[in-house]
């Protein structure tokens, strides 16, 4: 290719110009990528702030200082979006807009897409950062935003940026597809898909709706889509980025090719199998998890090949590693990769996932990637564009080499004592003792023993952002340095014309004088893989196929889990929220409580004896979204209905130290003092009878009513037990109705016909019955 | 009707078949993986390093 520059000066003679035709002139649009790096930089800092800041309050709880949008519940998701989907994903596109334009030998294909892109995300972003804090939230992990912002990505994502990149594509210069465009078409093609399918949804209103899948369905889907989200958008891209960057900046071409074709044809066909593997001993079907947990085990080795093929592609090189921090941070990163995706696996294995899941163990899987492989690939990739994008020196190499190692030290500080936290919950937690009893019953001196490691964690996360302040610094330095006008040189490259039948390489076989079969010769030919190269020509084709690995993968889990009915045996004594608990279940997932609280008793012995009768696939067919949680921060509360007394539920919320001195919990006074508007009720109650509850047409006609009696009943109680009076508008109220009603239903049994009469099940004080008898209704299976 | 069917058949099938689904595919990619020929795979890793079309045709 032919390099002009804005003079109009050549610098060396076009290549192949007989090959593909005229030459055509062109230039790379550089300033989409400049606003997506200072945008990741921008949010990186955020993201981490907030890190910082949700670590700190779960140490200190005391310091929202009563306010509820700065509670840990609601923040953490803040943390995880701005990680994810704001540092990360910008970064992301700053990669995807400089590489795919060389690699295409085009500029983007709209300009205006491009802008519409960085607007449009940024949008997102910051709707995300004022829904999330107002308890404005979807509950999902990874998934919170509420509908109408999916809406939004959905359509930036996909048409906007999908759009833009399929265009370039369409129109490159380049013949060949390089291996960093396939992970850029897997991570567009399947985050859409992914998206999609599991933010289906019914509103109730702009800002509430409802997942259409309901209970263990609900978090087939979630795990699906949130597995696969670290996959293709934590991890795909990112391998993409290295493909590109890492050789620039190593000066050597990747290791191997082969293995680069190896490793993501087994890497887009087996991540989609792996998300089960975060439900394992749930309700969720056996079969689902032992497929989960098999492809985990399977997924480490295409992960390896990725890792070995970056480090790998440093042989020769080490001596530049031991002088460029840029190096530094992508062997760091790739190691981290490496260690992550072993341990991925690792934690698959149901044995040790009993012990794991719920802890921190986790949380420090997921940080060893997240601040390691996502972020040192970013830091990397961020100085070695920088300097070259704003056509200037870094301001201080120096300061590279110490972000460096402030990071690192930054990362082993968080980490290390996490994992050790998470060893101490998994011990805690499960172990008995002589007797055959929990050797700690109290739940509360599990979190206690964990508290110093978390102030640690403080600590670490403290020194990251510190990292991430001197880039923000170096690099803001490097922009003031630039020059008053940027150089926008014009390249040229001949355009590329249709593919004709020559092109199909290779067209012979070296066996074509041989005497052998005809069948020798077409494997030799199929060997010589002309049919791969026919497909790195050819986006659409290469698309499709990379939609087909994904898809078939998922309809084989989909299909089966959504349609065999024996997934979830139903339980005849399980019934819809009546409408103030249904709304209670709103104000629980507004409130976060899922980050903190699981409600999934796992069939241990341990858990058992700690929660009660665990928990059956039929009990959560109204639990729209389910409300499993990932961790444990607080006790399970699947059997919380009829536990304790209401006043006991309202002092919680107003201190959760008059119970629990060392409790960890925000006060949830807000609760206690902001009303509820019943007026509101009626349209949940509707599109929960849309979504399949069977509620009456006196039910849905009486919502408010119906509401009403049942908070004026509650506070009754309250007033009985020693509590406040006049509270019945109140929203604890209606969290204290769902909390009463957890695990109620499947440990009914089924009333007599005159007993019902006399007294309606609706009417029932909760939690009496759980107490009556404890053996739950079976269906006609026999299935618990 | 179709959850009927669906309920009919031996779920249980599906982690086998998607597990020779799996290994179909990657010996077939490994196999020509495997074959490419060094010069194409030297080409093709050294695409990022050059900003001179690279043009399979050339071979």
């Amino acid at each position: 290719m032919a390099t002009v520059t804005a003079n109009g000066a050549q610098d060396s003679a076009p290549s192949h110009p007989d090959s593909t035709g005229k030459l055509e002139h062109f230039r790379y649009d550089d300033q989409i990528v400049r606003m997506f790096l200072m945008a990741t930089i921008f949010w990186g800092l955020v993201a981490t702030l907030v890190g910082v800041v949700v670590a700190t309050l779960l140490v200190a709880p005391s310091l929202s200082m009563g306010f509820p949008e700065i509670n840990f519940a609601r923040l953490r998701p803040l943390h995880t979006n701005a990680a994810i989907f704001a540092f990360v994903g910008n970064g992301i596109f700053a990669a995807v807009y400089y590489s795919t334009q060389r690699l295409c030998k085009t500029r983007m294909w709209s300009d205006m897409l491009s802008g519409l892109h960085f607007w449009g995300w940024q949008l997102i972003i910051v709707l995300a950062a004022i829904t999330l804090p107002l308890g404005i939230t979807q509950s999902r992990e990874y998934a919170e935003l509420e509908w109408p912002i999916d809406v939004l990505i959905a359509i930036v994502w996909l048409f906007i940026f999908g759009g833009n990149f399929f265009m370039t594509l369409l129109k490159r210069r380049e013949r060949h597809m390089y291996v960093a465009l396939w992970f850029y078409i897997a991570t567009i093609v399947t985050v859409a898909v992914l998206h999609v399918f599991n933010n289906l949804a019914v509103p109730a209103g702009w800002l509430k709706s409802y997942s259409i899948y309901a209970g263990v369905q609900d978090a087939f889907m979630q795990w699906w889509y949130g597995h696969n989200a670290v996959a293709f958008f934590l991890t795909t891209p990112f391998l993409g980025l290295m493909y590109y960057f890492l050789p620039k900046a190593a000066e050597r071409p990747i290791f191997s090719y082969r293995l680069s074709i190896i490793h993501f044809w087994s890497l887009v066909f087996i991540y989609i199998w792996a998300g089960p593997h975060h439900l394992h001993f749930t309700a969720l079907p056996e079969w689902a998890s032992t497929l989960g947990m098999l492809f985990s085990i399977m997924l480490w080795m295409p992960s390896w090949g990725g890792m070995l093929n970056g480090l790998l592609t440093l042989r020769g090189a080490w001596h530049k590693v031991a002088v460029d921090p840029i190096l530094k941070f992508y062997v760091v990163g790739i190691t981290f990769y490496g260690m992550a995706t072993f341990e991925g696996p690792l934690l698959s294995v149901k044995a040790i996932n009993a012990f794991s899941h719920y802890s921190d163990w986790t949380i420090a899987h997921v940080h060893a990637g997240a601040l390691g492989w996502n972020g040192f690939m970013l830091f990397g990739m961020i100085y070695w564009l920088a300097p070259r994008i704003f056509q200037t020196k870094i301001w201080s190499p120096r300061l590279v080499g110490t972000h460096f190692w402030l990071g690192t030290i930054a990362i082993l500080l968080y980490i290390i004592p996490i994992y050790a936290a998470g060893f101490v919950q998994g011990m805690t937690w499960l172990s008995l003792d002589d007797t055959g009893n929990l050797s700690n019953p109290e739940f509360i001196k599990t979190v206690e023993s964990v508290i110093p490691l978390w102030w640690l964690r403080v600590l670490g996360g403290l020194l990251y952002f510190s990292g991430v302040v001197m880039l923000a610094v170096n690099v803001m330095m490097t922009w003031i340095g630039r020059p008053d006008k940027y150089e926008d040189p014009v390249f040229s490259a001949p355009a590329l014309l249709p593919i004709s039948d020559e092109d199909e390489v290779p067209a012979k076989s070296d066996l074509d004088d041989v005497p052998v079969l005809e069948l020798g010769k077409k494997l030799d030919l199929f060997g010589k893989m002309g049919w791969h190269r026919r497909w790195e020509r050819l986006p659409v084709r290469f698309t499709v196929l990379t939609t087909l690995a994904v898809v078939i993968a998922t309809l084989f889990e989909l299909i089966p889990t959504f349609l065999i009915r024996s997934n979830v045996p139903t339980i005849a004594s399980v019934k819809p929220y009546t409408p103030l608990e249904l709304v209670g279940r709103d104000i629980y997932v507004s409130e976060g409580c899922y980050n903190c609280h699981s409600q999934m008793i796992r069939p241990f012995v341990a858990e058992t004896k700690r929660y009660g009768e665990y928990s059956k696939p039929g009990e959560f067919i109204y639990d729209h979204p389910f409300q499993w949680g990932s961790r444990r921060i607080g006790p399970d509360l699947a059997r919380e209905g009829g536990l304790r007394s209401s006043f006991w539920h309202w002092t919680h919320f107003e201190n959760p130290a008059f119970s629990t001195p060392s409790s960890v919990m925000p006060s949830y006074e807000h609760l206690l003092t902001e009303d509820l508007n019943f007026k509101a009720i009626a349209p949940h109650v509707e599109v929960a009878a849309y979504l399949g509850a069977p509620y009456s047409e006196e039910e849905l006609a009486n919502v408010e009513s119906l509401a009403r009696r049942q908070a004026e009943e509650i506070t009754a109680d309250i007033v009985q037990q020693g509590g406040p009076a006049s509270v019945h508008e109140k929203q604890a109220i209606a969290l204290i109705a769902y909390l009463q009603r957890l695990g109620v239903d499947a440990m009914k049994t089924d009333t007599p016909a005159a007993a019902e009469e006399t007294a309606p099940a609706a009417e029932a004080p909760a939690g009496e019955e759980a107490a009556a008898d404890e053996t739950p209704t079976e269906d006609a299976s026999g299935n618990p | 009707m179709i959850k009927d069917l669906v309920a009919s058949l031996d779920y249980s099938l599906c982690a086998e078949i998607a597990l020779g689904l799996f290994v179909a595919t990657f010996v077939v990619i490994f196999y020509g993986a495997l074959r490419l020929s060094s010069d194409a795979s030297e080409r093709f890793a050294s695409i990022p390093l050059s900003d001179q079309v690279e043009d399979p045709r050339d071979e």
